[in-house]
């Protein structure tokens, strides 16, 4: 069991920009690409970067998401010592409380990681799309002989008042942040990934604790702590797919990207295996007068109306003389005879009844439409 | 259904039109509908039913079975209260006598039979494609106190036969004998299951090894007077694979509605191993209809009335029409394939045609480049 690095993955969150798509599921457990769920990424992200053990910090509506990760064994994380683990809030002697901010998480799971004696903790998120091989970022680590180190991309700078901006000298050492800046200086985006020196990390954790004024989060204390402490910060460049999937807007984007041919990112690569925790269906069955263009289907669907450019999970109806266009249909919904979709996102066991219309004609603003049952 | 023991061991031998696809494995671990392998459906039926302890005799062609069963966890097989054990099987090799149901198999797995705390023993066929539950029977078993119960079903179109097949005489619900089908008909004919009781299996054993009678139907027929042999009828769709015509026919019946919805129920799912392949992509020139298509495809030529197993690839302008294509096939462009049968791992390049006949097909092995 490789020991060195301890996982930790923020799990928690309601995603409530995700609207009724997270009203009864932890936004991490959203499905995504069809037969995956957003969590999976991350996950197989740890397994294929050789990482054994796996906290996962759950809160909101987690009976789904606790339920997917199971014993990690879909992610091989099913060993005797390490594995994945599901880290609740808990009662202890002095009362319990939630988890009440991203570093509070961690602060209350200092136990669970010290158990493991780990050189560094990488902390990650559960509502990211993208494949990184965090073996690289903690040479990086090791290498810069850094305390903390953050994942960055370039993002257009248009876009870069978005995100959490660093500024770095040419041996990739930060200087400054900036959180979501009018104007910003670089165009370098934090990805909500962090490598820390555990040993680091435990003691601004437990300092921060004592700072009732701090809202306990990553990056808003705990880093700029850090930083003012002139720990060595260093910034690690990924190139690659990568997005937040933290709104309705983009999360369908980037699920339609999935079918885009000139998008880089793979699902199909056999080196870096995207892992999901499925049960054994049917193979979908194509009707005979069905008609299925730019899309991906899922195993035990059955199809038999026309289906464009969308993405159809698993166990859903097509009934014949449906029109689902640009659409997302998450796992056992029903498309009844007659209905016509565009533009939309059908929520798990959603039924479309016959005859109802979505269309893109009816919907000036572009809007897409959740629809839940 | 604690006390029964569920033991999957082939019936009859294995028939020559198949043997392109059996040079590498049993007839049990030959794939069959997008996705499975045959014996998905039998030690599927024995989970669903709840029986916990499963005996799966091989032939010698293992590592294809071992492969595919693994610990069992896909059949949640794998758990302290579950019991999964591929045990050795002895195959057929006397000249011109022909054994049904062959007791050697048995013999040589003997401990595993007396280990078992269990009363009753099913025997099924690996090649079954069926979707059942054993409860049902296996109550009137008890209830009626038989020493075997043989499953049949009343005969119909579908079903092709052999003439080793048996046929049951029937009154009211007992058997009262059986023909091989070459010799005698009747409507109702062996579905290749039945239960019986451990203590009579046990007995059967010692008299075969004294006697040199290996094949428990010969038993069976020699004891009618003394046992209590009950039928019990099998009403859904079942369909036995031992041809290659009858593998592309009951292939083919899955593309029919009501089979799907026949075989593929909520209340008895058939399990199979897990493939981590992406969702099947249905590119912008793609035009598939009437077809059953496994995950993991990447699909931009035409398809009707195919079975395309997992991680299998079309390129453009391809039109596959009544073919079979198994996992891991790579189809190039401009190719015509209709009424072919193709093994795994096939690798058709551009601009080929290959155009079988409804009743003979094209077979192409595995791994072969065209």
């Amino acid at each position: 069991m490789n020991n060195e690095t301890v996982a930790m993955l923020l799990a928690g969150g309601q995603g409530s920009r995700l609207g009724s798509l997270t009203y009864n599921n932890a936004k991490p457990a959203v499905f995504f690409g069809g037969k995956y769920r957003i969590i999976d990424f991350p996950l197989s992200n740890c397994m294929n970067s050789d990482i054994d053990i796996v906290g996962i910090l759950t809160q909101y509506r987690p009976y789904i998401l606790n339920n997917y990760i199971g014993d990690g064994s879909a992610w091989a994380l099913d060993q005797y010592r390490g594995g994945a683990h599901i880290l609740p809030p808990y009662m202890g002697q002095k009362g319990g409380r939630w988890y009440s901010g991203t570093a509070d998480a961690i602060l209350q799971n200092i136990d669970f990681i010290d158990r493991f004696c780990p050189e560094y903790v990488l902390i990650l998120s559960g509502d990211h799309i993208y494949k990184m091989d965090y073996s690289k970022i903690i040479n990086f680590h090791k290498d810069k002989k850094s305390d903390l180190t953050i994942a960055v991309m370039e993002v257009a700078w248009e876009e870069a008042h978005r995100f959490g901006i660093v500024n770095t000298d040419a041996n990739q050492k930060i200087l400054a942040f900036q959180e979501k800046p009018a104007q910003p200086q670089s165009n370098q985006a934090s990805m909500g990934i962090y490598v820390f020196t555990w040993s680091v990390l435990k003691k601004a954790l437990l300092e921060d604790a004592e700072d009732e004024t701090s809202g306990h989060d990553f990056g808003h204390n705990i880093i700029p702590n850090l930083h003012a402490e002139k720990k060595q910060i260093f910034a690690y460049p990924f190139s690659g797919y990568w997005r937040d999937v933290g709104t309705v807007e983009s999360y369908y984007q980037a699920n339609m990207d999935l079918l885009d041919p000139d998008c880089d990112f793979d699902l199909n690569d056999k080196n870096f295996h995207v892992f999901s925790n499925n049960i054994s269906r049917h193979p979908q069955y194509i009707g005979p007068y069905a008609k299925v263009r730019n899309s991906l289907i899922c195993d035990g669907c059955m199809i038999f109306g026309q289906v464009e450019g969308s993405i159809i999970s698993h166990d859903i109806v097509i009934h014949p003389n449906t029109k689902i266009i640009d659409s997302i249909v998450h796992t056992g919904a029903i498309i009844e005879d007659g209905a016509v979709i565009e533009n939309c996102i059908v929520g798990a066991r959603a039924r479309v009844k016959c005859h109802e219309r979505y269309l893109n004609q009816n919907n000036p603003e572009d809007e897409i439409r959740v629809i839940n049952s | 259904m604690k006390n029964v023991l569920g033991i999957i061991l082939n019936v009859d031998g294995e028939d020559t039109t198949l043997k392109n696809f059996l040079e590498h494995r049993s007839l049990s671990t030959l794939p069959f509908g997008g996705r499975y392998r045959l014996i998905d459906f039998m030690l599927s039926n024995f989970v669903n039913s709840g029986i916990t302890q499963i005996g799966v005799i091989g032939s010698h062609k293992y590592s294809s079975l071992v492969d595919h069963l693994g610990t069992g966890k896909e059949w949640s097989l794998s758990r302290k209260t579950q019991d999964l054990s591929i045990l050795t099987g002895s195959s057929n090799s006397r000249i011109g006598s022909f054994i049904k149901i062959n007791l050697r198999n048995l013999i040589n797995n003997r401990i595993f039979l007396e280990n078992s705390n269990a009363d009753h023993v099913i025997l099924a066929t690996p090649n079954l494609v069926t979707s059942y539950n054993f409860r049902e029977v296996f109550a009137a078993h008890q209830k009626n106190d038989a020493d075997i119960t043989m499953i049949y079903k009343k005969d119909h179109g579908k079903y092709q036969f052999r003439d080793d097949d048996l046929c049951l005489n029937l009154e009211d619900d007992k058997i009262t004998n059986i023909y091989y089908r070459s010799t005698r008909r009747t409507p109702f004919f062996f579905a290749e299951m039945l239960i019986i009781k451990k203590s009579v299996l046990l007995q059967f054993l010692d008299f075969s090894d004294r006697s040199g009678d290996w094949d428990l139907i010969d038993m069976v027929l020699s004891n009618m007077d003394v046992l209590k042999i009950l039928g019990f009828n099998h009403s859904t769709y079942i369909k036995r694979i031992h041809t290659l015509s009858n593998y592309v026919n009951a292939s083919m019946d899955l593309l029919e509605y009501e089979v799907i919805q026949d075989l593929f129920r909520d209340d008895n799912p058939i399990y199979t191993k897990i493939k981590d392949n992406h969702p099947t992509y249905f590119n912008d020139p793609s035009k598939v209809s009437s077809s059953i298509i496994g995950s993991g495809c990447s699909i931009d030529g035409a398809v009707s009335r195919s079975i395309i197993f997992r991680d299998t690839e079309i390129d453009k302008n391809s039109k596959v029409q009544n073919s079979i294509l198994m996992q891991h096939c790579q189809i190039g462009k401009n190719t015509i394939l209709n009424y072919v049968v193709m093994d795994k791992d096939t690798i058709i390049s551009d601009n080929t045609s290959l155009i079988g006949k409804p009743d003979s097909p094209i077979v192409i092995k595995k791994g072969t480049v065209i």
